[in-house]
């Protein structure tokens, strides 16, 4: 932004303020997370406005899909994500399908479920354990994280990868779920359901937990519902909004789940949604994994498909992911558009932000569950005082902890 | 529910003058003037309360600019396109109406370099880069070369 110096930016109406007054840093921050940037405006503790400047990563995967095979491009827009990458394949593997024809056999539907609903406990584990990192509670962190290596041990096992299973194939499945293994996996989930239960209650009776999340992160259903919020943001305000039951894709449409939703509207209710989310999804593979049905797992398609166009959407761990798909009837599509879920959450995660303190910016943010590390850096702006300051991710979450327990402050 | 929305959507088709085609089983493709887009959203929100905006396409068909808004909360879809001339690259912003378009629009307006009217935030970058050159045209347009971009974006780092 140092380059505008004397621009105006209106900032939704609420306040105004000249750009000159911010600190420019260096557009890509090589740290451990991934680097985005948010403008937070302070009228002393109080944020009154957030501009978002993501892109840093943005690597035109949309437009290297268009030089691309179709085949090529479903492994190419795994690697959009290292966490929820199974669902990305899924979507636009759906999207192009819908254009071939083709129908995808059933047990191929069912690995399908499995796959996706293992990752979204692995997603949802993670987002715990970062959860309790910011609120200053390390040893959940390592527990859940801990736990989390038994998803992944059970993902590595059917698919021989960690991160990017590359199990899709377009119109079925590259792999077959290995034999014997019906046992193990029930076990596993049984195993999961119950430390799920486990961290229920530990989050309902700690009290690190509870100070730093309840009736923080407040939104209504309404302004939800406005803002176009998909997935878990949706459904912690009541909004029964789930790909999953609202539009059946794989085979959601043949295993019984229950969709959780909850009232409260604060990240306590998060907490809780997406731990009995997860206990939900144990049931699933559990259910799958006994009903798997018997056939082939993948049809072979020409490598030219069709022309036409088609949009898919799935539910991601985050919510939902869009894919549109248009061909000319080539060995490459013509147009592929994919939005993320955490696209669509950032206007609800910016609202959410505004009236909260310095010290809830760690915890709010990471509660929309977003798919980068975005408290890497930060600047301020007070307005009362016209003093800059910019903070690291570290600085900002010990500045968290040492608000809500200074205690802890004086020990040292 | 379905027929009975399928039917609202068709009627609000027609008061707008846009033309409505079924490609699939619970899908419905509405292609609208780019002057009455506005007025059917608005419409669809307010009237048939078709409220989730699951994101805008904007696609590069030779002399026109594609924009498609998806509404596909459930098994219903409601996609509604329109073209707008190359030439005249600008179109009414629908953020008034649902807030949740914003980054929507700001993406399409880095990508492709449509505008827009009405959208507070449509002059800041979102996705680009902060040392994109002014006249180097929108990356995601069939004319714009990825080697090309490449090399330019090197000289102006070079230059610094």
């Amino acid at each position: 932004m140092s380059d505008e110096p004397k621009r105006k930016v209106e900032s939704a109406g609420l306040v105004e303020y000249s750009v000159e007054n911010l600190v420019p840093f260096g557009p890509i921050h090589p740290a451990l997370k991934e680097p985005e940037y948010f403008k937070l405006i302070l009228e002393g503790e109080k944020i009154v406005q957030v501009i978002p400047r993501i892109g840093y990563v943005h690597r035109g995967l949309e437009k290297a899909a268009e030089s691309r095979p179709w085949v090529q491009n479903m492994y190419m827009f795994e690697r959009t994500c290292g966490i929820c990458s199974f669902v990305h394949s899924l979507c636009y593997g759906q999207a192009v399908e819908e254009l071939t024809m083709y129908e995808v056999p059933k047990r191929a539907k069912f690995i399908r479920l499995i796959i996706a609903e293992m990752e979204r406990i692995h997603s949802h584990l993670l987002w715990v354990g970062l959860m309790g990192h910011w609120a200053g509670f390390e040893t959940l962190f390592m527990w859940v994280w801990r736990d989390r290596e038994v998803v992944l041990d059970l993902v590595e096992a059917i698919s021989g990868n960690r991160v990017h299973k590359s199990m899709n194939a377009i119109a079925g499945v590259r792999r077959d779920m290995p034999e014997n293994m019906e046992d193990r996996i029930v076990e596993r989930m049984k195993f999961l359901a119950d430390r799920a239960r486990y961290y229920r209650d530990v989050i309902d009776s700690e009290e690190t937990m509870l100070e730093r999340t309840e009736n923080i992160g407040g939104l209504s259903a309404d302004l939800a519902e406005k803002l176009c919020a998909v997935g878990p943001m949706a459904r912690y305000v009541g909004l029964q909004h789930d790909v999953r039951l609202n539009d059946p894709y794989a085979a959601y449409d043949e295993v019984p789940f229950d969709i959780v939703t909850r009232k409260e509207g604060d990240v306590l209710a998060l907490l809780r949604l997406r731990l009995d989310e997860m206990i939900a999804s144990t049931n699933m593979v559990s259910y799958a994994v006994k009903h798997l049905p018997e056939g082939p797992i993948r049809v072979k398609i020409p490598p030219i498909i069709p022309a036409g166009e088609h949009a898919s959407h799935c539910e991601a761990p985050r919510g939902e992911i869009f894919y549109y798909v248009k061909s000319n009837g080539g060995r490459t599509p013509e147009r592929v558009k994919s939005r993320q879920p955490t696209m669509a959450n950032l206007p609800t995660a910016l609202e959410i932000l505004k009236g909260q303190t310095i010290a809830d910016v760690p915890i709010v943010l990471t509660a929309i569950d977003p798919c980068f590390g975005c408290m890497d850096r930060m600047s301020f702006l007070d307005i009362e005082s016209n003093r800059q300051w910019t903070w690291s991710g570290e600085q900002l979450r010990q500045y968290g902890i040492n608000y809500y327990f200074p205690e802890r402050l004086k020990k040292k | 529910m379905s027929e009975a929305f399928i039917e609202r959507i068709t009627k609000l088709a027609a008061d707008t003058k846009a033309k409505t085609s079924k490609p699939r089983k619970g899908e419905t493709f509405v292609e609208v003037d780019q002057s009455n887009v506005r007025d059917f959203i608005s419409r669809l929100v307010n009237e048939v309360h078709v409220l989730h905006l699951s994101t805008i396409t904007g696609l590069d068909l030779g002399q026109n600019f594609g924009v498609i808004y998806h509404f596909t909360y459930d098994r219903d879809w409601v996609q509604v396109k329109t073209l707008v001339p190359k030439t005249t690259p600008t179109i009414k912003s629908i953020v008034d109406i649902i807030p949740g378009a914003i980054l929507y629009e700001m993406e399409i307006h880095d990508m492709l370099g449509l505008t827009f009217e009405g959208n507070p935030w449509i002059n800041q970058k979102l996705l680009l880069p902060d040392n994109w050159p002014a006249d180097l045209p929108p990356p995601l347009l069939k004319t714009s070369k990825p080697a090309e971009i490449r090399k330019r974006l090197h000289l102006e780092v070079e230059k610094k």
